[in-house]
């Protein structure tokens, strides 16, 4: 498939996606049975189903021109560290504790994104300082400071 | 002369503190390429939900200024703009800083934007007040169309693509109706228990702005970020001063550029830098030398995007109209504290109001000074690796968003948000739009509501919302501004097509 075309399927699957969302939208507020909370969004739910068709049809005629899409290799860069922001957020917090998964998140994204060598025990050295300094602030700044009270899993 | 009677609050101990602290932090941060003074002010806001609102927004403005001026260290020293306000000024700054001349542009820099600074400043002070009297006027129709205004210039302008601008702005609004409805606390478009509180403004700020950036610097994967630093030899800040003092056509060119486009909404600091640095190129007798390291060129930009800064607040004070992505953040930073700007801000707390735009005035001088002095460590900021920032932005925003109500979901929501926003821009949307829905939505709501009650009352909701002179200047405005970018969307199509054909 050329990259014309292929950007252009992206494009058109982005516009469905959002065009889906509005007329989903559309349907609850114009199906309840007590309209009045729904006066705003039923206006709102108009222009995003007319918005998003125009960028449908658009899309679909290759007229649409901003955004380059996605690409495998960029999928394939960046999945790790969705997955591990995801991991972090919905797992490593309820079960650890805020600091203790913050910590974790903190520096595993670091050595997954570092370029320097994995091999030398340096490299960890640092990534364990620069861990435990950036915490060490975060905690004093938050904890402290501004006295936020997180909710403690195994650890704090 | 009101303002006058205001500055004792910016003279305390605890606000200069916070001033300079904003300051240097935002020096820092704008002196990071990657960090966008927008991300910058977004993460801050949590910061300030402890302090009383008028330190908390002297807090935001400081670092707001500072990022502006900041983002320049990273132009010239590494030809990286360290935000889109910068473009101008690498195209200079970094030629002479190849000459050995980096210390000097630097300091160029930081004292023209002072004079920009307080140009915009001034013109923030002279101006608003008088608008806002004029706006005390406005009623439920008015504020509605405001409201919509506001999305639809940032839709149409922030945006490559009209329609995608504009769609933006919808779905920002629908993110805002989610939650209990305020009226009737109905429940509407709860499909996660996540969203049972709503959509926080802070959450969805810090994720639309701050996770998408997290998530861009990573894509280069383990990839090594390798800069040409450039040898910054001493250079006395007198003979800056005098050089810049010299340049008279470009101060004023700078000037002028700044102020008309930071009053236009949607314009931003990256257009003023450009089409001041062309203006003060063709009206200069050494115009060839432009670009090959020429004072006047950094002059020019620097004045530009920082007298750009106190205007673009014009319509967000008076009407609650944000000019900028900065300054819808800045919105958001106001509204969590209780305070809704427009045309009563001034009456309801002329005191907050008042101080906030005194200490801008306060930190343009800051920034020249910590400015001039701190460029040689910002320096040094600039060589952090984008895996150390990511991960650093990543838990700050995760804590961001949870100390704004202790609340998970807010996490979850702040994350879920930055990661779909991240996919959107991908396809060309932007989140400027989408911010600016969520902030505005429960505004254009509650007056579109109020209206109709008096419209249904009176003489009906056509006559009510799209009569009436008011009415029909904000209706044109909302055309206007969608027309406009429309035809500006087609001329670039155009140029693009004979630039294809060209080449």
């Amino acid at each position: 498939m050329s990259e014309n075309v292929a950007g252009r399927l992206q494009q058109t699957i982005a516009a469905a996606i959002i065009l889906a969302l509005g007329l989903w939208v559309a349907f609850v507020s114009f199906s309840v049975s007590d309209p009045q909370p729904y006066l705003f969004p039923q206006l709102i739910s108009v222009a995003m189903v007319g918005l998003a068709a125009l960028a449908l049809v658009r899309a679909a005629r290759g007229a649409n021109r901003t955004g380059a899409g996605m690409s495998l290799h960029q999928l394939r860069m960046i999945a790790p560290a969705i997955a591990l922001m995801l991991a972090y957020v919905l797992i490593a917090i309820p079960t650890l504790g805020f600091y203790t998964a913050a910590t974790l998140a903190f520096f595993t994204l670091y050595t997954l994104f570092d370029p320097s060598s994995h091999q030398k025990p340096s490299t960890w050295l640092v990534r364990i300082a620069v861990t435990v300094g950036f915490m060490a602030l975060i905690y004093v700044v938050f904890a402290m400071g501004l006295r936020v009270q997180t909710p403690r899993g195994l650890f704090i | 002369m009101e303002f006058l009677y205001h500055f004792g609050p910016v003279f305390t101990l605890s606000s200069m503190a916070i001033l300079c602290a904003g300051t240097i932090g935002g020096l820092l941060l704008g002196a990071t390429p990657g960090l966008s003074p927008t991300m910058a002010v977004a993460l801050l806001i949590p910061f300030t939900f402890h302090m009383d609102p008028a330190q908390g927004l002297m807090l935001l403005g400081a670092a707001y200024t500072a990022t502006v001026a900041g983002g320049a260290v990273s132009a010239i020293l590494l030809k990286i703009p360290g935000a889109p306000a910068n473009i101008a000024t690498a195209l200079d700054g970094y030629a002479m800083a190849r000459k050995g001349e980096g210390a000097k542009a630097l300091q160029l820099c930081f004292i023209s934007s002072f004079i920009g600074g307080v140009l915009g400043v001034l013109v923030l002070i002279f101006l608003t007040p008088v608008l806002a009297q004029w706006a005390l006027s406005f009623g439920p129709s008015h504020l509605f169309w405001i409201a919509i205004l506001g999305v639809t210039i940032i839709g149409s302008l922030d945006s490559k693509s009209v329609v995608k601008g504009l769609l933006a702005g919808c779905i920002g609004l629908w993110i805002a109706m989610i939650g209990y409805d305020s009226i009737q606390g109905v429940e509407r478009f709860i499909f996660s228990e996540h969203l049972e509180g709503g959509v926080h403004i802070i959450a969805a700020l810090i994720g639309l702005f701050a996770i998408p950036q997290v998530i861009e610097m990573l894509e280069g994967g383990r990839h090594k970020r390798t800069f040409e630093m450039v040898e910054v030899k001493p250079h006395s800040v007198w003979k800056s001063v005098g050089i810049t003092l010299g340049h008279p056509r470009a101060l004023t060119i700078g000037g002028i550029v700044g102020v008309i486009i930071g009053l236009i909404p949607g314009a931003g600091g990256q257009i003023a830098g450009l089409v001041s640095y062309d203006q003060a190129r063709r009206f200069s007798p050494d115009r060839e030398k432009f670009g090959s390291g020429q004072a006047e060129g950094v002059i020019a930009a620097e004045t530009a995007n920082n007298a750009m800064v106190g205007p673009s607040l014009v319509p967000l004070l008076t009407l609650s109209v944000p000019g900028s992505p900065t300054a819808a953040v800045l919105l958001g930073g106001l509204l969590i504290h209780g305070i809704f700007p427009g045309p009563n801000l001034f009456v309801q707390h002329p005191d907050v109001a008042w101080a906030f735009i005194n200490s801008l005035l306060v930190g343009q001088f800051l920034m020249m000074i910590f400015g001039l002095y701190i460029a040689g460590l910002a320096a040094h900021v600039v060589r952090i690796p984008p895996a150390i920032l990511a991960s650093g932005i990543l838990v700050l925003a995760v804590f961001g968003a949870y100390s704004v109500q202790n609340s998970q979901s807010d996490v979850v929501v702040m994350l879920a948000l930055g990661i779909g926003m991240y996919f959107l821009q991908q396809y060309g949307f932007s989140p400027a739009p989408l911010v600016l829905g969520v902030i505005l939505g429960p505004i254009a709501e509650s007056n579109y509501v109020q209206g109709r009650i008096i419209a249904q009352a009176g003489d009906g909701m056509f006559s009510y919302f799209c009569l009436g002179t008011m009415n029909l200047v904000l209706i044109s405005l909302v055309v206007l501004s969608i027309f406009y970018s429309v035809a500006t969307e087609i001329r670039m199509r155009r140029l693009d097509s004979l630039g294809e054909i060209a080449t």
